[in-house]
């Protein structure tokens, strides 16, 4: 009888213990994030930060996260900061998050210049980095866990399709020679220090002209004359929403003619380059085409269509931010945020990993297939090359013309 | 290459003389340094965005305009602030912060009101394709806006060397004491040049969209650097050395694309360092000012 009761005591004790070693459920998860309300990449960053917005409201309205460490829906609370587009200021905003706010979640910043500076912050403190847009090449390494992109394929993936399409379709033209003109950031450097590679590599059309500048450049017009002066046949601009304008217009103004040429926003923020350089100085323009010109089925989340829909609702047409491919991207991070609760045993940040990890492969969304190589870069969106072409008088439409799978229309290639 | 990066230099620095002369005239008149200029002249290209996109008007007619309203905002700003500030013990050194916030401020709203992304207008309104300069393919819109600088200039020195109160300005920027002692009124000949020096920020904001690309609320930061680069290179209070400021700026820059052009955006600090250091009375400077 004494055994009896003292076995039954200590699995009292042990029960009570194990009680107390479960962690109580918070009263809400706290997500940090950062955005540019101004400076250079306020452009994409705000409608990846709108975009979050828009999927946390929708969540909270609806009872709040499912978070399967304490088997409960728990409301999230934003903690956003403004970094104003500096990196100096970012880098002390990450850290407040981190080790003042203690965020359950990071989210990055959109874009690499803004992200490069959460990158090595978030690894010191092994907080698990929600990298929206961040796609410089450096930032994922194999002794890095901290770290997953989400919405779009790391830089050295995006110009390949270029590189192909210039290589085949180009070549059959006549193309021989490109010019790659690049502003100097973790993005777009990336993208033509590969695109470099890969014409060197396939030795079917050469590269005459390798020109960085400033991510501050506002002025083209003596680089688009000097570029005029060696006679490429490809021209490819790689810059910010900001140098795109420029470029473009400078392009225009300048009278130079060219066969192809290439600028990475004038597909991806269509709306956004169109409002500031018009229809005629986009015609025939080369760019990437993003998620929201395809219309893929989701099997987590809205559908694009009904995305924008939600999108003009919350933030009307005309109030400032404009739907594109970064508002995808916010609204998609938001997903992946949403099935990482749902499946992390717990909210440490390497069972968050975990859970971001699992994800790969499986998880399909109005942005494509999430899918993750093992130090974190985004191989499975893909970006198509696609083509601006006259649409009617005044309107332009953006068509994908490589690769042959997700083609929807031929390439103009001039003459 | 070489002949078409001096020539787009030229053309591309009498933009930034405008940008600058302003700046210049206050400095020279009041010896404050108004760092909210880039915000005026972001003001003048958000007017013209404006009065183009709701009531389609010319550019060139917003530069009238914007000349107008922007003289006329000057004279009450003037009052409001300058006049505290110069009775102060170190006004040149207050100016930068009081003009720093102003800076913020104008920022900050335009950024509330109308958002952060880009705003430009249509190329053709200035006329679409190039002009040809002594060989050189220039962009229409920049001979325009070239020739708006070089009419500024000259009117700018008309207005000092050919005008009454020009007369008066220069004595004031010769020695405020002096002037006062000698019964001119200095604030109304100080609050006109502050009123024109906003104006002409104002007339280079009308035109940034086509030299610039776009306007946003962020850019006053990045033109102010310029404009003082331009203006310590062309000497401190004298409003017409900023045309030689504004042209080495100009060609330097161009140069600076053609060969070197990953470090294009240090030259604003290289062409300060270089004259502080070498020629710190600026290139058309007499003497070491005193600070």
């Amino acid at each position: 009888m004494r055994s009896t009761l003292l076995a039954l005591g200590l699995l009292g004790a042990v029960a009570a213990g194990s009680a107390e070693a479960q962690p109580a459920a918070p009263s809400e998860i706290k997500i940090g994030a950062l955005y540019a309300s101004s400076g250079a990449y306020a452009s994409i960053s705000m409608p990846v930060f709108d975009a979050f917005k828009l999927w946390v409201d929708a969540v909270n309205a609806d009872g709040g996260a499912e978070v399967k460490a304490f088997g409960k829906k728990i409301p999230i609370k934003l903690i956003a900061y403004d970094d104003q587009s500096s990196t100096a200021t970012a880098a002390t905003l990450y850290n407040q998050l981190i080790t003042q706010d203690h965020v359950d979640l990071l989210i990055a910043d959109s874009g690499s210049v803004l992200t490069s500076v959460a990158v090595p912050i978030a690894k010191e403190h092994k907080q698990f980095l929600f990298d929206v847009s961040g796609t410089g090449a450096a930032f994922f390494t194999d002794d890095n866990p901290y770290i997953a992109l989400m919405a779009d394929p790391v830089s050295t993936i995006w110009p390949h399709y270029i590189s192909d399409f210039l290589a085949d379709e180009g070549a059959k033209a006549g193309i021989k020679t490109v010019a790659i003109l690049y502003s100097t950031n973790d993005f777009t450097g990336t993208q033509a220090a590969a695109l470099k590679g890969f014409f060197e590599r396939d030795g079917k059309v050469k590269v005459i002209y390798y020109q960085g500048v400033p991510t501050t450049t506002s002025n083209y017009t003596v680089l688009i004359n000097n570029i005029a002066a060696l006679n490429p046949d490809a021209v490819l601009e790689l810059g910010y929403v900001g140098n795109d304008i420029a470029f473009l217009r400078n392009l225009q103004d300048s009278g130079n003619q060219f066969r192809f040429v290439f600028s990475i926003y004038a597909g991806t923020e269509k709306d956004e380059i169109e409002k500031n350089v018009g229809v005629s100085a986009m015609t025939n323009i080369f760019s990437y085409v993003p998620a929201s010109n395809y219309d893929y089925k989701p099997e987590v989340g809205m559908t694009q269509k009904e995305f924008h829909a939600a999108w003009d609702k919350k933030y009307p047409p005309g109030s400032g931010v404009a739907f594109g491919g970064n508002a995808i991207y916010g609204y998609m991070t938001g997903l992946v945020v949403g099935q990482t609760l749902a499946t992390a045993k717990s909210l440490d940040q390497m069972d968050i990993h975990d859970a971001v990890f699992a994800q790969s492969f499986k998880l399909k969304t109005l942005d494509g297939t999430f899918e993750l190589r093992k130090d974190g870069a985004q191989i499975g969106e893909v970006t198509p090359l696609g083509q601006l072409q006259a649409a009617g008088k005044d309107a332009l439409n953006l068509v994908a013309v490589y690769p042959p799978d997700l083609a929807n229309g031929k390439a103009i290639i001039g003459k | 290459m070489l002949i078409g990066a001096i020539i787009a230099g030229i053309v591309f620095g009498l933009y930034y003389t405008l940008v600058g002369l302003g700046l210049n005239l206050v400095f020279g008149v009041m010896r404050i340094v108004n760092l909210a200029h880039g915000d005026f002249l972001m003001l003048g290209g958000i007017a013209a965005w404006w009065l183009f996109s709701s009531f389609g008007l010319h550019p060139l007619w917003s530069a009238v305009l914007v000349i107008v309203v922007f003289v006329l905002a000057g004279l009450p700003i003037y009052y409001l602030v300058v006049p505290r500030l110069l009775r102060s013990r170190d006004s040149e050194m207050l100016s930068l912060i009081l003009f720093f916030g102003v800076s913020q401020m104008i920022e900050a709203v335009t950024t509330i009101g109308l958002g952060a992304t880009e705003r430009s207008l249509p190329p053709r309104l200035l006329g679409v394709g190039p002009m040809i300069l002594f060989g050189t393919r220039l962009p229409k819109a920049w001979i325009f806006s070239a020739a708006a600088s070089a009419i500024a200039v000259l009117l700018v020195y008309l207005y000092l060397y050919r005008t009454r109160l020009g007369t008066l300005t220069r004595a004031v920027m010769v020695s405020r004491d002096e002037a006062l002692a000698t019964g001119i009124d200095v604030n109304f000949v100080s609050a006109v040049a502050f009123g024109i020096s906003i104006a002409l920020a104002g007339v280079a904001g009308v035109f940034a969209p086509f030299i610039l690309g776009s306007i946003t609320p962020n850019m006053g930061v990045a033109i102010n650097i310029t404009a003082f680069a331009v203006i310590v290179v062309g000497t401190l209070g004298n409003p017409l050395g900023t045309l030689l400021g504004g042209i080495i700026y100009g060609v330097s820059l161009m140069l600076m694309q053609t060969y070197l052009s990953s470090w294009a955006n240090l030259l604003p600090n290289l062409l300060l360092i270089a004259v502080l250091l070498v020629r710190p009375e600026g290139l058309l400077g007499r003497t070491v000012r005193r600070a």
